[in-house]
């Protein structure tokens, strides 16, 4: 693996050379406190120090709303929409970020592989940046450090207010080629950078917690403050659910059907035609998310499905923090053992 | 964990396409039920187990999974039967001979039926669930020789409300098929059983290790049913159920089945007691 060394200043020259390779993604302002991933205008404007943008990285590989297909109601006939592959490249992702894509990578394509999201995920690459962490990351207590690089072709740790260039793959390499600012270094262990939000236990002991946390009295807890508006789950990386559904045109003559994101956390989610509702109650839909990132997909794949990035956290208007709500679990399992062991 | 790279491009799937079938048959077969008979475009088979399901399209209004209720064995068409109960359904009620119906599928786990064969066969249908269980009905009705009894337990909640009523006088009529019938409330000319199925269970006489129990209706029917079977000591592994969820997409993606940790889509619809039972959701 090469490093090489690469002034802040000279940052956007090499924004500007990887855009030969394709479209150019990165983390911009967006209004005075927030951040988006957008298409690169002007690689002077692309943020290196940034918390975490509003929506994930996901948006770009399953669109909020995406159409599936044209019809026509008269002849009772569709038209398919054809993604096209087209070669992008992510700049300045965080690591948690790579891995919630790496995660969408094996929802979407284990069992039947959906073919958009394949095509949009195609010949995409993936330029890492550390992060200082702020109060809601936590994504080292699911297994996650700043500098984990797995997934991205290129990463550039800051030291010092300069940065560090990894070079990871032969795509990486590419995507340096002709380019002279840099300069070979060795790499630098940067310590400095904390964590501040931490979960109590190992990530590895958290499907423990949660085999025993069905009934705990802290989805009561987190039910009451819960206002079901869905915010957690549209903000979560790791999250994929949708509605498919159709519009149709003023002259109902023809139409498409679209897909939009979905959240398990929306009173209707789990709803059947007939009224019979399988996850009625608010504390059955809180329950339910913190089980898709802790518990079912982690016990098949031995990965906790949340990457720490906070956004759930962050976003939401109640003040539900995720991680205390694991660490509440963590608490309420202590005591239980507690009682189970001092029992005569 | 799957990763991009372990996937070839010729394996990923346009899986929101639908077929266009053609409805080759239509009948209005109750106040709220509707019985259709469709033709693939090519004339081809579904391709369908006992139990599966299809997501059935209609253009400008949506999806919804139905279940297939036709045997495996008629060739060439398939049938729905669907009671009209949501928006798509109801528009589906105006579909007549000749009109095209989208269809995605089959999809889900229905019947296994290699562990099935040879044995006693307790079907245990609540209301419309008697439209996917027909589908296993009329299998066994068609390898009549591969399985030993057909037991059929019938309950809905008005005479008027049943469904396939010329199928039920053929399945009374004959000798290897033991039909019974009850309903909720009768009216004057009800002569059968009345009240709910769990009242037909006490009095039958199993086999308890050669009997499978195939169990689909409304969702609060399982569990008495259940705790029925197993007061007759019928074994957990020998109960089968086909559960009702929203599965909007069929492919295991969308999130909307789930129970607990399952995808309905993709373990079930059908599942056998032993694989459910741990999960809270499920009944």
């Amino acid at each position: 693996m090469e490093c090489f060394s690469l002034l802040r200043s000279d940052v956007p020259a090499l924004i500007d050379h990887v855009g030969a390779y394709g479209e150019v993604v990165a983390p911009h302002g967006k209004g005075d406190v927030s951040y988006s991933f957008e298409v690169v205008r002007d690689s002077n404007d692309v943020v290196l120090d940034y918390n975490r943008t509003l929506l994930p990285l996901k948006k770009l590989f399953l669109p909020p709303v995406e159409k599936l297909m044209d019809f026509s109601l008269k002849n009772k006939s569709f038209d398919p929409v054809e993604v096209a592959i087209k070669p992008k490249v992510y700049f300045g992702v965080h690591s948690y970020e790579m891995q919630s894509i790496l995660r969408l990578d094996h929802s979407m394509l284990s069992g039947s592989a959906e073919s958009n999201y394949f095509k949009r995920r195609q010949e995409s690459r993936f330029i890492g940046i550390s992060f200082t962490p702020d109060e809601f990351h936590f994504s080292e207590s699911v297994g996650i450090l700043i500098e984990e690089m797995e997934g991205f072709d290129l990463f550039l740790n800051e030291v010092d207010g300069d940065f560090q260039v990894y070079v990871l793959t032969d795509h990486g390499q590419e995507l340096l080629q002709g380019f002279t600012k840099m300069k070979a270094t060795q790499p630098e262990i940067v310590e400095e950078r904390k964590f501040k939000k931490k979960i109590r236990y190992h990530y590895n002991r958290l499907p423990r917690v949660f085999q025993y946390a069905y009934h705990s009295d802290v989805w009561a807890d987190v039910a009451e403050r819960c206002v079901g508006c869905g915010a957690c789950t549209l903000t979560c990386p790791t999250c994929f659910c949708f509605d498919v559904q159709d519009e149709v045109t003023v002259a109902a003559e023809d139409g498409m059907r679209q897909r939009s994101w979905d959240s398990c956390m929306l009173t209707t989610f789990a709803e059947v035609a007939g009224g019979e509702n399988f996850r009625e109650k608010a504390i059955n839909r809180t329950r339910h998310r913190l089980y898709r990132k802790f518990k079912y997909i982690t016990d098949e794949e031995g990965l906790p499905w949340c990457v720490g990035c906070g956004r759930c956290t962050a976003f939401c208007p109640a003040g539900i923090s995720l991680p205390d709500i694991v660490n509440d679990l963590i608490q309420e399992d202590e005591k239980a053992q507690y009682h189970r062991s001092v029992r005569v | 964990m799957k990763r991009i790279q372990d996937v070839q491009s010729h394996e990923a799937e346009d899986l929101y396409y639908p077929t266009m079938c053609t409805v080759k048959n239509a009948k209005q077969i109750t106040e709220m039920e509707k019985w259709y008979e469709l033709e693939m475009p090519a004339g081809e088979s579904l391709g369908h187990g006992p139990g599966q399901f299809v997501e059935v399209s209609a253009f400008g209004i949506g999806e919804a999974p139905i279940s297939v209720s036709s045997s495996p064995s008629e060739n060439g068409t398939f049938e729905l039967c669907i009671r009209q109960v949501g928006t798509l359904t109801n528009v589906l009620k105006n579909y007549e001979q000749g009109d095209t119906i989208g269809i995605r599928g089959p999809f889900g786990k229905g019947y296994p039926m290699e562990k099935l064969f040879g044995k006693d066969i307790l079907i245990v249908a609540g209301g419309i669930g008697l439209v996917p269980l027909r589908s296993l009905i009329n299998y066994v009705l068609d390898n009549r020789t591969e399985f030993g009894r057909l037991i059929i337990l019938y309950g809905a909640k008005t005479p008027a409300e049943l469904l396939f009523k010329e199928e039920l006088d053929e399945w009374e009529a004959r000798d290897d098929v033991e039909l019974h019938v009850t309903v909720d409330q009768g009216d004057e000319n009800w002569t059968g059983n009345t009240g709910v199925i769990t009242t037909l269970i006490p009095g039958l006489d199993l086999k308890l290790n050669t009997t499978v129990a195939a169990i689909t209706g409304p969702p609060v029917m399982y569990k008495f049913v259940v705790m029925s079977l197993k007061s007759k000591q019928l074994p957990d592994d020998q109960i089968y159920l086909s559960l009702e969820r929203r599965m909007k997409c069929g492919v295991g993606k969308c999130g909307h089945c789930q129970i607990n940790g399952v995808y309905c889509c993709q373990e079930g619809p059908v599942f056998n007691y032993v694989d459910i039972k741990p999960l809270e959701e499920a009944l």
